[in-house]
């Protein structure tokens, strides 16, 4: 066996037995995962639509409130919503009560006919006092389509001028043939992967696990430092092995820590009676995992390499984690718009390993980690390399 | 007898500081060279230098033949490092870090098994041997810092400082373990600032004072080059005068002198000549009631060659 593996076993052993690596790498990334999706996870939730219950009461009939009925099963068809139509006012109110639903439509009659004579239909959203947010959200819903009867109304007004007609349902159908279709449509569009989200639960749990790995992997790097420190370094240099044994040996641990950290997360966060969190595809996860954990390896090194003490670098590397982490989206999500601070969120590897995850949602093939992976690889190697190069200048002073 | 280790010429610099200023000095198999200094002369670095761990601004190393470099590997295998701070890992058993460093130096299996034994019986630790260091006393740590640089059997030990802050007994334990391994034909390199150390154990001493060496030779060699004296006082009474007389014609002795019932000589080679100085204070007439016999020390021989004391 290599110097370099039995430096890292006999590493992994110390590590093992002062338990440190042990409560950074997996007690804490579990703990605080449940914890931020306990806080947060419902926000994320109900902006991602799950978990939104609504009730419809059509007292109208007509085209156009169907046709309002009609968008609302469509987003119930993805999975946004669901939706449940009630004969009257009342069953909605106790549907209400009996937390059946968050919020109801309520549609009065006459909806339609005040749609076609440019009058002043209204739809009603009566939400549960205990969900503002879903009632916010089928407000919002009910507003994007007041959006549109209000375009139809004011094409129908100025097409009636123009022709000096009445307006009536039958000059409405003469415009189009069917005046429903000619006022809505509802469309779903597919969102880009730079825009795509994960859920609350998987957000954190791979936020977490990212955040604590740069702590992990440092028990592994920082083991360079306690050497010479502690006065081992000088036996290890006087060893027939060579300088970059050593480092590799502490590569190599930080390396396994890494992924064991990182596997441990990612498994005990998906079963179903814990987190639940959906990674994504396996393969695409594992990529991601081994080309984080390198990253951060690599970030690490860096860190050991420019600091003096081993306390000096775990602090230096503690500021280093939590600047990145924040500037790459682990404690709050950041925004993918043209601003500064989204474009410096993809200096970091953090962001790019979540970047990498929301392209594996929604069932993407194993591939779709590929420009992620391959960013975070090239963070591990020009972190690594100049770790590398200054370690070795360090070993042989 | 073959030479084990040749430091020819070491120059070592930080900066403006020159640490090391051409040291040069050999070691045969079986012999225990001492380097003796203050604390700053130089010692560690020269060592330092010797076992592969600094690279030299100038000068060369070879041992068993072999060239130190910090670049290379060979002939490293051949030296054992026993560093002045434990170099041990408190969360691993003596056990465990023989190991550990037994398969650095390529040892495995049975082989490596047997030694370990072997060892910890040498430094007395075998029935210790599955605790944690951590649990060890400070003369144990010791012990086990030394066992570690034997393991593999090296042609030549190093030994720097190793009995800084250890009680007496630990001390004692650790400078009969040295003498051993010299009489079992190994080659030690043994830096101390501590005179008796270096007077006990060294078949011949450097003395190093500000990166340089200023004398080296066995402690006879160093003391006549200083032209260092035994000291011998005579206690009797009679006519003292007229043996005082009398013992300056022995050869060898350069000075003879009478006070309150004594008679203080100062002679090459007390030893071999104490028959006869004693001889002629009989037939002088006086009665003898006593003798001491004070053999010049490398901590005068030091003084003398530095202005300094060992220990400033």
């Amino acid at each position: 066996m290599s110097a370099a593996a039995q430096i890292a076993i006999k590493d992994l052993k110390l590590r093992v037995r002062d338990r440190s690596a042990f409560i950074f790498g997996i007690v804490a990334p579990l703990v605080l995962a449940f914890v931020f999706n306990l806080v947060f996870g419902s926000v994320f939730d109900a902006t991602t639509g799950l978990g939104l219950e609504y009730g419809m009461v059509d007292l109208d009939q007509s085209e156009i409130s169907l046709v309002f009925g009609g968008v609302l099963e469509e987003v119930e068809a993805d999975g946004i919503l669901t939706i449940e139509n009630y004969a009257n006012e009342a069953s909605a109110e106790r549907a209400i009560e009996d937390d059946g639903i968050d919020a109801y439509y309520l549609i009065e009659d006459g909806f339609g006919e005040g749609v076609v004579t440019v009058g002043s239909p209204t739809i009603r959203v009566v939400g549960d006092i205990d969900a503002p947010t879903s009632t916010q959200i089928a407000a919002s819903i009910a507003q994007q389509f007041s959006i549109g009867v209000e375009a139809t109304q004011l094409a129908i007004a100025t097409t009636a001028i123009v022709t000096s007609s009445q307006v009536t349902p039958q000059f409405v159908g003469s415009l189009s043939g069917d005046p429903s279709s000619a006022a809505f449509s509802y469309q779903l569009e597919d969102v880009s992967a730079a825009t795509k989200q994960l859920d609350g639960t998987t957000y954190f749990s791979a936020a977490m696990a990212i955040f604590f790995l740069f702590f992990t992997v440092q028990f592994g790097v920082l083991g360079l430092l306690e050497e010479e420190r502690d006065g081992t370094l000088a036996r290890l240099k006087a060893a027939p092995i060579g300088r970059l044994s050593v480092v590799g040996g502490k590569a190599i641990l930080a390396f396994l820590l890494g992924v064991i950290s990182m596997t441990t997360l990612v498994v005990a966060t998906s079963v179903p009676f814990l987190l639940n969190a959906d990674w994504g595809a396996p393969f695409g996860v594992a990529l991601l995992v081994v080309a984080g954990v390198l990253s951060a390896v690599g970030i690490m090194g860096l860190v050991a390499s420019a600091a003096k003490t081993p306390e000096g670098a775990g602090n230096m590397g503690a500021i280093i984690a939590v600047v990145l982490g924040m500037l790459g989206g682990v404690f709050f999500p950041l925004g993918q718009g043209d601003d500064l601070l989204s474009k410096l969120t993809f200096l970091t590897p953090h962001a790019w390993f979540m970047r990498g995850l929301a392209d594996l949602a929604d069932t993407a093939p194993w591939t779709a980690a590929l420009p992620a992976t391959g960013a975070l690889l090239v963070f591990a190697g020009v972190t690594g390399l100049i770790g590398l190069v200054l370690l070795r200048r360090r070993l042989e002073r | 007898m073959t030479d084990i280790l040749q430091a020819t010429g070491l120059v070592k610099a930080f900066g403006d500081l020159s640490a090391v200023d051409g040291v040069s000095f050999t070691i045969a198999q079986g012999e225990t060279f001492g380097l003796l200094g203050p604390n700053g002369a130089g010692k560690t670095t020269s060592i330092s230098m010797i076992a592969g761990l600094l690279e030299s601004d100038a000068g060369e190393v070879r041992v068993s033949g072999e060239v130190i470099s910090t670049r290379s590997t060979a002939g490293k295998s051949e030296i054992g490092l026993v560093p002045q701070d434990l170099a041990i890992y408190p969360d691993l058993t003596a056990r465990e870090n023989l190991a550990f460093f037994g398969r650095l130096y390529g040892m495995g299996g049975s082989d490596l098994a047997s030694r370990t034994d072997e060892v910890l019986g040498v430094i007395g630790l075998a029935d210790r041997s599955d605790d944690l260091i951590n649990e060890y006393s400070g003369g144990m740590k010791r012990r086990l810092n030394i066992g570690i640089g034997l393991l593999h059997k090296p042609q030549l030990l190093i030994l720097d400082e190793p009995t800084v802050g250890v009680d007496p007994q630990s001390r004692n334990a650790i400078l009969e373990s040295v003498e051993r391994l010299s009489d079992e034909g190994m080659a030690v390199l043994y830096t101390t600032h501590y005179m008796e150390e270096a007077e006990r154990l060294c078949d011949r001493v450097a003395i190093i004072d500000e990166g340089k060496i200023q004398a080296q030779g066995t402690r006879r060699e160093l003391v006549e080059m200083v032209g260092q004296k035994d000291r011998v006082t005579i206690s009797s009474v009679g006519d003292l005068a007229a043996a005082a007389k009398s013992v300056r014609e022995v050869a060898g002795v350069s000075e003879a002198t009478s006070s309150d019932h004594q008679l203080h000589i100062l002679t090459d080679e007390a030893s071999s000549n104490l028959p006869e100085l004693l001889a002629r204070i009989t037939e002088s007439g006086g009665t003898i009631s006593g003798v001491e016999v004070l053999e010049p020390n490398l901590e005068a021989v030091f003084l003398h060659l530095t202005g300094k004391a060992l220990r400033d």
